[in-house]
């Protein structure tokens, strides 16, 4: 053994499981795409926009779910946060999935622009924008050149950043560090991390889930939109590295990351739980009570017309549930019970991202079918594939890390 | 598992190598002294203000609220704005007690007393204005929902004012309860070292028969943590309803649905703008600079910076939305009656914009943060613009209201609009005064508590640990 070795099981090696039920869902998800593809994506106009639209909010969820890992990364890391470091690898694992969910991203929604298909984008018909003064209005903002750009720049600088601090997360690999070279390395991080931070806040914090979601409904508007779309993927974000990590754990990697770790990211799925719920609590409510058309029609179809059910299912799910399973403390220590309720809120927080997308796209019914779950296999193969690869690409714990000592003897 | 650690990379929070004696003599000392000079001045001039409010506001009620200059469309003015000025910056010391303990920021122990005490002050301060806005005072218990005889005189519970009744009065009640539990072991401390029978009498009382007992500790403990969990949700609630005050109209420029979250964090901004513009001259004056130190203070101008962003970011959004909702109300009132510097309370918006959003970005820069003289001056700005923020919000949305006909004329607030507003900064130096002279500003049992983690001397000698390399260390943990 080297000298460098660590007495414990540092270095991941893809189980030969994994690879292949990584491949079972891969191939399961392009079945479905395929014969999606030539039952739904050739038909009628209405057909062609459901199965762009399922594309649509399955790939925009998983980017951003992965984004919501680096933005973990660079928040804990501005708050100057040590607990996080034995395990802040599985978060850059996940977050090495930006650069290519995010093309597949830009792909269909490109796609969808480039066919001007006006099913999903009302704002794509030009007929139309010129003939209503309120869209017309709006093209300033609602055009394809600045779409197309505002979306390769964010998805660009997400990728390049997370690249950055992973990057740096590498040096901490190397040899120990002293109390100057720490103090530098903290620099390092901390630079990259708040421009990350900046970016993140112009983008998700604002701009683009109104670019690529909120137009949906071209006419709708809630200044609150994008900030409850950040909720929703940081809260499934959380939880999809909690999954990550009790994974590692359970082929017993990860040593010295343990029930203390896990209650912390307990507290944080239940927190952000119910942050989620608070902002969308708000933006229902005041919608609501002030009862205009202009804006209750975006809850008109979800909460009384064939969308009901998910709608419910969605508070059900995502506020519900965690409150009362994680309110508890011995639960948010229960490898079992965080497992199932890390499954529950991606899954809760999927369906959110589906009743933001489709109720807008087909409004008379409700279009869950089996090609919904048959795209969530790719994505879910592909997550499992590509964040398997990244995590053996190096490994599991900075040694290094002039916090990681903090974060052995953290206890909550 | 007792292994005490932290990394080398933090600097200390308790500096200059304490034992714990020394932490008591030094936070408890001002309390035994004579206060000095300046503390006699600043007091009285605090006294003095107060007058004059109590005298406004006197006039208030006998004249009736037609001495303010509210008029047709301008219903609400300086009193509700000062209203909500007052409740966001007490929004401070909760957070900082019960969020920030939650995160498990060992820095609040240096800051938490004195922010939770500016936290009750400010709230008491903000019950004024809705209270004398009434008009007849005297009739303000109708406010309390219970069976009486008035009939249909009954509270309107889908009303938003009513909800910051509640969540006002929690809000205050826990607060109080939170703060004052802290206070109990030191208030023993104090008791203790007593020279005087009436000074331990008194002390005695307030310190309600604690004898340091293991049992009594482990009580407070409980009794903070269920404190911490019931004060977390209230430090969101309260300022997402005096939120709603507005948002739930449909008023151009109150009606938006990001009013609720954008409140909160502007409401923390002002409150630690507040809590640094107090604790720089605290610091100073009972010399507790080895208690609040400059990474105190740098920690705090980070939230400043951050939820003065976060601030921002909605500004933006909302200015934004004025224009893509393609409303010809929301865009008048967000791009003339506000974005215009030209138009008539065109200044008012700018300044906010400067103080909220522009100057705190100076934070961003580590020297900056740790520069006391910056960090006084942008905390007073920090406080200007949020009181700039809500007038923007409150006077520019309803100054020009649908019907030109009804319009306004230009609002400034009558001397007994200022003099009740004085008088509240009155109440709030009287109070924080008294705090200081006859309470530990710095809670000293918590101050112990991180002691031996944080201190400096303790520090230096953990950085043995830092040096063993990771397996021996986690080995040595482990066992």
């Amino acid at each position: 053994m080297a000298e460098h070795t660590l007495d414990f099981k540092e270095q991941f090696e893809i189980p030969s499981g994994m690879k292949k039920w990584s491949l079972a869902l891969i191939i399961i998800g392009i079945l479905a795409f395929i014969i999606g593809l030539f039952t739904k994506g050739m038909g009628t106009n209405e057909e062609k926009a459901v199965f762009l639209g399922t594309l649509m909010y399955n790939t925009i969820f998983w980017t951003l779910v992965c984004n919501a890992s680096m933005f973990f990364i660079c928040a804990t890391t501005l708050a100057m946060g040590g607990w996080q470091m034995t395990f802040r690898r599985v978060a850059e694992a996940i977050s090495t999935l930006v650069p290519i969910f995010g093309i597949i991203t830009l792909v269909i929604l490109f796609y969808v622009i480039a066919t001007g298909n006006h099913e999903i984008y009302h704002w794509l018909d030009s007929k139309q924008v010129a003939a209503d003064e309120v869209l017309k209005g709006k093209s300033g903002f609602l055009n394809v050149k600045f779409f197309v750009i505002w979306s390769i720049l964010a998805v660009g600088f997400w990728s390049l950043l997370g690249w950055r601090m992973r990057k740096i997360s590498s040096q901490a690999d190397a040899e120990p560090m002293d109390f100057n070279t720490g103090s530098a390395y903290l620099w390092k991080n901390t630079v990259t991390a708040s421009l990350f931070i900046v970016w993140f806040a112009l983008t998700i914090g604002s701009t683009l889930p109104w670019l690529w979601l909120m137009s949906l409904d071209a006419h709708w508007y809630s200044t609150m939109y994008s900030w409850y779309v950040f909720a929703s993927s940081f809260v499934a974000g959380v939880a999809l590295i909690t999954l990550w990590v009790i994974y590692l754990k359970n082929k017993g990697y990860l040593e010295y990351t343990n029930q203390e770790h896990l209650h912390d990211l307990g507290k944080f799925i239940f927190a952000f739980s119910i942050f989620w719920t608070y902002l969308w609590f708000s933006q229902y409510m005041l919608i609501w009570y002030s009862n205009q058309p202009e804006e209750t029609i975006y809850f008109k179809g979800r909460v009384q017309g064939p969308y009901k059910g998910i709608f419910f299912l969605n508070i059900i799910i995502n506020f519900v549930c965690p409150l009362l399973i994680l309110m508890k403390r011995s639960s948010k220590r229960n490898y079992t019970l965080m497992t199932f309720m890390a499954v529950l809120i991606l899954f809760g927080h999927w369906i959110d991202f589906y009743q933001m997308v489709m109720p807008s796209v087909a409004k008379d019914h409700v279009t869950l079918s089996w090609f919904d779950f048959g795209i969530l296999a790719l994505f879910v193969g592909l997550m499992i594939h590509f964040v398997g690869r990244a995590l053996a690409s190096k490994p599991l714990i900075a040694k290094y890390n002039p916090f990681l000592k903090e974060s052995i003897v953290h206890h909550t | 598992m007792h292994l005490k650690y932290e990394s080398q990379l933090r600097e200390p929070l308790v500096n200059g190598r304490k034992t714990y004696h020394d932490v008591t003599e030094e936070i408890i000392r001002p309390i035994e002294a004579k206060p000095g000079k300046l503390w006699y001045v600043g007091f009285y001039i605090a006294v003095a203000l107060l007058l004059f409010g109590v005298y406004s506001v006197y006039r208030d009620v006998t004249y009736g609220i037609g001495q303010w200059n509210l008029n047709k469309t301008v219903g609400w003015g300086w009193d509700i704005t000062n209203f909500v000025w007052w409740v966001g910056i007490g929004h401070a010391g909760t957070l900082i007690s019960a969020i920030l303990l939650l995160f498990r920021q060992g820095w609040r122990t240096g800051v938490n007393r004195a922010a939770e005490a500016m936290t009750i002050f400010a709230v008491m301060c903000a019950g004024q204005f809705p209270i004398f806005h009434m008009g007849r005072v005297w009739l303000a218990f109708f406010i309390m929902p219970y069976p009486n005889t008035r009939g249909p005189v009954w509270v309107n519970f889908n009303s938003p004012l009513l909800w910051d009744v509640f969540a006002i009065s929690t809000y205050f009640t826990v607060s109080v309860l939170f703060w004052y539990s802290g206070l109990i072991p030191d208030m023993a401390t104090v008791r203790d070292r007593a020279k005087t029978k009436l000074r331990k009498l008194l002390y005695g009382i307030a310190a309600f028969g604690w004898t340091g007992s293991t049992k009594h500790w482990q009580r407070i403990e409980s009794l903070s943590l269920v404190l911490a969990g019931l004060a977390t949700p209230l430090v969101l609630s309260v300022h997402t309803i005096v939120s709603t005050d507005f948002a739930t109209s449909v008023i151009p420029g109150w009606h938006t649905t990001i009013f609720p979250p954008y409140f909160v964090a502007g409401a923390v901004f002002s409150g630690f703008a507040m809590t640094q513009s107090l604790l720089l001259v605290v610091r100073k004056v009972y010399h507790l600079e080895d208690y609040i130190t400059i990474g105190h203070i740098e920690a705090m101008n980070k939230i400043i910076v951050l939820t003065g962003s976060i601030v921002g970011v909605a500004y933006l959004t909302e200015l934004f939305m004025g224009w893509y909702s393609q409303s010809k109300y929301e865009g008048y009132t967000f791009w003339y009656s506000r974005a215009n510097l030209f138009s008539p309370y065109g200044w008012s918006y700018w300044g906010m914009m400067t103080c909220n959003v522009l100057t705190p970005q100076i934070f961003w820069l580590r020297k900056a943060r740790r520069n006391l003289f910056i960090t006084f001056f942008i905390s007073v700005l920090v406080n200007v613009g949020m009181w700039f923020e809500r007038f923007v919000i409150i006077v520019t949305s309803i100054y020009r209201d649908y019907l030109p006909s009804s319009w306004s004329v230009y609002y400034s607030p009558t001397i007994w609009e200022i003099g009740f507003y004085l008088g509240t900064f009155g109440l709030f130096f009287t109070c924080f005064f008294l705090f200081s002279k006859y309470a530990p500003v710095i809670a000293v049992h918590e101050i112990k508590y991180v002691l031996k983690t944080t201190g400096e001397s303790y520090k230096n000698e953990m950085g043995a640990l830092e040096r063993e390399p990771v397996e021996e260390f986690a080995h040595e943990y482990a066992h």
